[in-house]
């Protein structure tokens, strides 16, 4: 009977805090970065998440809408990140004050740039972070600190770059979707028919993507005149940003 | 970009939908949409491109705008 038992060095082994499973979907052995909001949780609010989640599981195994579920996990993502990091105490940047850029132009006559920190890319102008030929999603998540730390490079999509030769990678964010289908997050398709239907003038020659996985008061101190002559250059009258 | 004369509009998903008042960002559209869709669910074109169209028509706002897409997310 006795041998039959884990010694107490097994049962530490073995034992998983709250804290630990909360924290083991950001970057740890359950990495998942749909839910690394899970780590910002309690461990009662945790308690709280998992069981709104089960029982929506189950109503959706009793026939209800399946969009049941992403609606919990949802509403739970946005209390953790509002509530752990929407206090103006703890933001780490100024607020700016600039007054806004007028835009003169007619939506209709203007030219639109696109910029967005998603980490898509054209095929075959892999922006090879660390020098590293193609290197997988599960490696950027696991270096994920070393993005933080590394400066940012701009990958230029020209605009009329068909859907299936963009490709993506960014180990700060889930990027299923913007796998699945870019226009989640880079809106190309869509820009050029509102182009083809005459609401919006025409587009730069490039859309611009990154890895944005570092602070946005950082990236615009560090690259904002660099990539606003960027926008100047392409003729842009005005700069979509769609930040991840 | 805004100090180098160009108007911007953000699109932001709403768990980052804070981010805009606290920096002071110029014109901003939250969709509620979960982190990594700001602008819908894969191949669900209507709404992206709805998206895009309301945060396009900020453009002209001369004073700080945050909006909310009025929609929640959806599946196509």
């Amino acid at each position: 009977m006795t041998d039959s038992l884990p010694d107490n060095d097994e049962l530490d082994n073995d034992t998983e805090s709250i804290e630990d499973l909360r924290n083991s979907f950001m970057y740890g052995s359950r990495s998942d970065l749909n839910f690394k909001f899970t780590r910002d949780l309690s461990d009662a609010e945790f308690g709280d998440f998992l069981s709104e989640l089960f029982a929506a599981t189950a109503r959706v195994g009793d026939g209800a809408d399946p969009l049941d579920v992403v609606d919990v996990a949802y509403r739970w993502q946005v209390q953790a990140y509002a509530g752990h990091l929407g206090d103006p105490k703890d933001f780490p940047h100024r607020k700016d004050d600039t007054p806004l850029a007028p835009f003169t132009k007619p939506l209709n006559e203007a030219k639109i740039m696109v910029l967005t920190s998603s980490g898509h890319f054209v095929e075959g102008d892999d922006p090879e972070p660390f020098g590293e030929t193609n290197m997988t999603q599960a490696e950027a998540e696991s270096r994920i600190v070393e993005f933080v730390r590394s400066e940012a490079s701009l990958s230029a999509i020209p605009v009329d770059t068909p859907a299936a030769d963009i490709r993506v990678r960014h180990g700060g964010y889930p990027v299923q979707a913007a796998t699945i289908d870019p226009q989640v997050v880079l809106p190309l398709e869509h820009l050029r028919s509102l182009v083809g239907t005459g609401v919006i003038g025409s587009l730069t020659e490039n859309a611009y993507s990154f890895v944005g996985a570092t602070a946005q008061g950082h990236i615009k101190r560090t690259y904002g005149p660099a990539w606003a002559q960027i926008a100047k250059d392409q003729g842009a009258d005005a700069v979509l940003l769609v930040p991840i | 970009m805004e100090e180098a004369g160009i108007p911007t509009v953000s699109v932001y998903v709403k768990s980052f939908g804070h981010i805009p008042e606290l920096m002071g960002l110029s014109r901003s559209l939250i969709t509620q949409h979960p982190m990594g869709r700001p602008l819908g669910a894969p191949n669900d074109g209507d709404r992206q491109r709805a998206v895009v169209e309301h945060a396009l028509s900020l453009l002209g706002r001369t004073e700080q705008t945050i909006e909310a897409f009025p929609e929640g997310y959806r599946l196509p």
